[in-house]
């Protein structure tokens, strides 16, 4: 799916969080790093209609994120940084049911469509834990199962290995690196995208660098350094 | 609807159906606070004690999930002992203990998810008045219980930095950051219920 960015800019009163940035994404997997404020979360949330463009346009498979908001938000999957915050219901499968409720499902339908996300990440023995009482890789992993149930063709994840331990963490690894969809990954964990298929750096609002992972992680580095 | 917290199992009152559990509730809640004949009340609360049990939870869970609420009771009875008549006490003790082990029965025997369908069910009919949106109620339902443990665990988090750094645990230094953290997560889980498509505009 094509991501299209045209003169994308964001502005927080006099405050610039991304300019002018003219970007065409269709990779599978997408890695965006950069240091912290440097644009890179206000260009994800650009994709899925949750930060409106101050100026230019952001188009998600052909359709504009302000004008078909909806239609262009349900293409799209946001993991955030904190998933804890994105499930709303205390229990895991009712969580992963209830992003199906509001679209028109029979009981039957919501309920096969549950189980088989649960299965498809090994976590059915989770559906009637609480969801507060879950560890982080497993919080992660039900917030992915709770966000592709719907079945977005994109999946956006804001750091998803901050604060897992390393279990957890090549575990989330794994799992991302065996998804279907098509991936965008914002991270300073570095070791996560240096297989992907083009990695962004984003520096002071703007896009520092845009090549292959061992190339932008080069760039990331150096601006780091300084 | 206490904590929110249903447990698996084939009670009666879990093969209930969610409507006629809460109106059942509201029945008796309204009977509750007519009655002031302690030969009736005091049955009822054995009645409700057993009903609470009947759902499976298990003696140390249910003092768990109602002692709170029953604490809170016990002052408000305790202060009617004093200053009204001890019969009165004892009167409020029951009638709210009552109605506390019952509201405990119902959300131990009801998942959220149905109650809330339940809500968006009964509510819906004022969507045509243009007075609410139905499963907008419902979900800020779901928030409030789906996240009473977070702003405990949140709660927790703030003490223990004021331990930790030697500071004795104050209502105003703890109370104020609580509630300027749960306000700052509220506006990331505004932002999720967006994203993950809940809200139709």
């Amino acid at each position: 799916m094509d991501i299209v960015f045209s003169a994308a800019t964001v502005r927080y009163g006099s405050r610039t969080a991304l300019q002018s940035l003219d970007l065409r994404l269709s990779e599978q997997r997408i890695g965006v790093v950069g240091l912290n404020g440097s644009g890179k979360t206000t260009m994800a949330r650009l994709i899925n209609g949750l930060v409106k463009p101050t100026a230019g346009t952001v188009t998600v498979g052909g359709l504009d994120t302000v004008g078909d908001e909806q239609a262009a938000r349900g293409k799209t999957g946001f993991i955030f940084q904190n998933p804890q915050h994105q499930m709303i219901l205390p229990i895991l499968a009712e969580d992963i049911a209830f992003g199906l409720k509001n679209r028109g499902l029979g009981k039957a339908e919501i309920a096969g469509r549950t189980e088989a996300v649960l299965a498809r990440f090994g976590i059915s023995h989770l559906a009637r834990r609480r969801v507060h009482e879950l560890s982080g890789g497993e919080t992660q992993l039900g917030a992915i199962a709770s966000v592709l149930v719907t079945g977005p063709e994109l999946l956006i994840l804001d750091e998803p290995t901050n604060q897992l331990d390393l279990k957890n963490r090549a575990l989330i690894a794994r799992t991302i690196a065996g998804l279907p969809e098509q991936v965008l990954v914002i991270t300073h964990d570095l070791a996560l995208i240096e297989d992907f298929d083009r990695v962004l750096v984003f520096h002071d609002g703007r896009m520092a660098a845009d090549d292959r992972p061992a190339e932008a992680i080069r760039a990331y580095r150096e601006i780091a350094a300084c | 609807m206490l904590n929110g917290l249903d447990i698996e199992g084939n009670s009666p009152l879990h093969r209930m159906p969610v409507r006629g559990k809460l109106l059942l509730l509201f029945a008796a809640a309204i009977a509750l606070f007519l009655l002031s004949d302690l030969r009736l009340l005091v049955p009822a609360l054995g009645l409700s004690v057993v009903l609470y049990l009947s759902t499976g939870i298990g003696v140390g869970e249910a003092v768990r999930r109602t002692r709170f609420a029953l604490f809170t009771v016990l002052l408000v009875a305790a202060a009617n002992y004093v200053f009204q008549s001890p019969h009165e006490g004892v009167v409020v003790f029951c009638r709210l203990s009552t109605l506390v082990l019952l509201a405990a029965a119902v959300t131990a025997t009801t998942s959220i998810s149905a109650f809330m369908d339940e809500i968006t069910r009964l509510i819906t009919p004022l969507e045509r008045f243009g007075f609410v949106r139905a499963a907008d109620v419902s979900l800020a339902v779901g928030l409030v219980i789906r996240f009473v443990p977070e702003i405990f665990a949140r709660y927790g988090e703030i003490a223990a930095a004021h331990k930790a750094r030697g500071l004795p645990v104050r209502p105003l230094t703890t109370l104020v950051p609580l509630i300027i953290l749960t306000l700052k997560d509220a506006d990331t889980i505004a932002m999720a219920i967006d994203a993950r498509g809940f809200r139709r505009h």
